[in-house]
């Protein structure tokens, strides 16, 4: 191999792995967290970005479900969900499983700006042009998983409406 | 340790030529992979990628700021587009599956693959980021070298014997760097959080509902049993992450590798997500014994057709 290809390739190699190691590690010092923001464009460019924090530090201590109600002109309400998981088959949990990660995300609080879209898509997904919808709120249900050997075994559920969103006409083009 | 010692090592471990056997099984593996993806994509595609999807190229872009490789970007905002990319994603990866212009369809499928990442973050689990970062390294890799219509091509046009040529493994070596990464990186969270220390992680896991895929019997579901298992899933990556790079350490901890991600590909619905993983343990394989397993095959294969022929 020439000297010049292999220069080039140890070069990318070097670059690569000391990238790839600082962006991932849980590792937070001043030095890292520089040294990430400088290749953090090159790293979002090309798709190495990668985190591998799967159930850690601490898994989710909480069965949570994301609904939405409906309220339509002539003030009729109806229940959206999401396709859940347990209640489905085994082919259509297969297949449906990008709900669940996106159902996860949904939640976060600081994934609040794809609020308005996802209202917006369930709104679209009831539309009737007799009756549009008009409101649709997003609303969480949780319930904490209980510790081993606790009394009672399952902790009663829980509801928070986290988002309202008033449909406008054009939403349901 | 000198440095000269350190730098042969190096260009020994990257650069000294070996048969290019794993990559191309890899390569298999990484194309029926991105099939299967697909085909578990298909009824929903348009719902995560169209015009009208759940979170749209704008908030994506606004959730998730910096220039980002994504053909979405530079598609015309039309569904039969974002159709069209679909097929054009399957084709490829049929292609490089069966290494027909290898490295071509290694480019296109990064491309697809990484543009539907960018597309929708929220909807990826660590497969998909494993299998877009091996996607990139692929793209460098021989993997068209060995069994491959691209190679039989070579062979018909005389440019190549039938003796497998060996190339330097750099590029190889990368993804088999990804995957030992992973495993360590993952340990080093897990290491860091009370439950996997004290034992209870998996409790939690065992009961959040919507992750559940095959009935688990209930032994297994024993807080004892999570317990054990909470601490041996420590053990186990730290062991692939680290130890894995020894040489008479390597079978064993891949044959326990295995057992471990079927098992999770049993328990939890993370669909496709270990058998993701599980197809870079083939990089870890001696070429040798992968050509001996392959001939293996092959004298089976001719045995049951003049067997066959016989009857």
């Amino acid at each position: 191999m020439p000297i010049a290809k292999r220069t080039a390739i140890n070069v990318f190699l070097i670059f690569h792995i000391v990238a790839i190691t600082c962006w991932c590690v849980p590792v937070n010092s001043a030095l890292l967290i520089s040294f990430r923001n400088t290749v953090r464009p090159y790293m979002l460019w090309s798709g190495l970005f990668q985190a591998w924090d799967m159930f850690s530090p601490t898994p989710r201590s909480v069965n949570a479900r994301v609904e939405a109600a409906v309220i339509f002109k002539d003030g009729r309400i109806q229940t959206w969900k999401f396709p859940r998981m347990e209640q489905l088959s085994i082919p259509a949990r297969t297949y449906k499983e990008r709900y669940r990660k996106f159902v996860e995300n949904v939640q976060e609080e600081s994934h609040s700006a794809m609020w308005p879209d996802v209202a917006r898509h369930i709104a679209r997904a009831n539309n009737n042009r007799s009756d549009p919808p008009q409101v649709v709120m997003l609303i969480r249900y949780w319930s904490d998983i209980v510790p081993a050997a606790s009394t009672p075994s399952h902790a009663p559920e829980r509801a928070r409406i986290f988002f309202e969103y008033n449909v406008k006409p054009e939403d349901l083009r | 340790m000198s440095i000269r010692t350190l730098i042969e090592g190096w260009n020994r471990f990257f650069f000294a030529p070996q048969s290019p056997l794993p990559v191309a099984l890899f390569r298999i593996l990484y194309g029926c992979l991105a099939v299967a993806n697909l085909v578990l994509l298909y009824p929903d595609w348009l719902t995560w990628f169209g015009t009208n999807a759940w979170v749209s190229l704008q908030t994506m872009a606004k959730l998730e700021p910096g220039v980002r490789l994504n053909l979405f970007t530079v598609l015309p905002a039309s569904n039969a587009w974002i159709t069209g990319l679909f097929w054009v994603f399957l084709a490829s990866a049929i292609l490089l599956a069966m290494g027909f212009l290898t490295r071509i369809n290694s480019v296109i499928v990064f491309l697809c693959l990484t543009s539907i990442h960018q597309r929708n973050l929220y909807i990826l689990h660590g497969g998909d980021t494993f299998m877009r970062v091996a996607g990139f390294f692929l793209m460098f890799a021989p993997a068209g070298a060995a069994l491959s219509i691209d190679r039989l091509i070579r062979i018909r046009r005389g440019r190549e014997g039938p003796q497998v040529q060996a190339k330097p493994p750099w590029a190889q070596r990368m993804i088999q760097f990804e995957l030992a990464l992973l495993y360590f990186v993952t340990f080093c969270w897990k290491s860091s959080g009370a439950p996997w220390v004290n034992g209870t992680a998996l409790y939690y896991v065992a009961h959040l509902d919507e992750l559940r895929y095959f009935p688990v019997p209930s032994v297994l579901q024993n807080p004892v049993f999570l317990k054990i298992a909470t601490w041996l899933t420590l053990a186990i990556e730290f062991s692939l992450g680290v130890l894995i790079w020894f040489k008479e350490l390597r079978y064993p901890l891949l044959a326990i590798g295995v057992v471990f991600h079927i098992y999770l590909a049993y328990w939890l619905n993370i669909p496709l997500f270990q058998w993701e993983v599980l197809s870079a343990y083939v990089l870890f394989i001696d070429p040798n014994d992968l050509e001996h397993g392959l001939g293996f095959a092959r004298r089976c294969r001719q045995t049951v057709t003049e067997v066959n022929l016989r009857g």
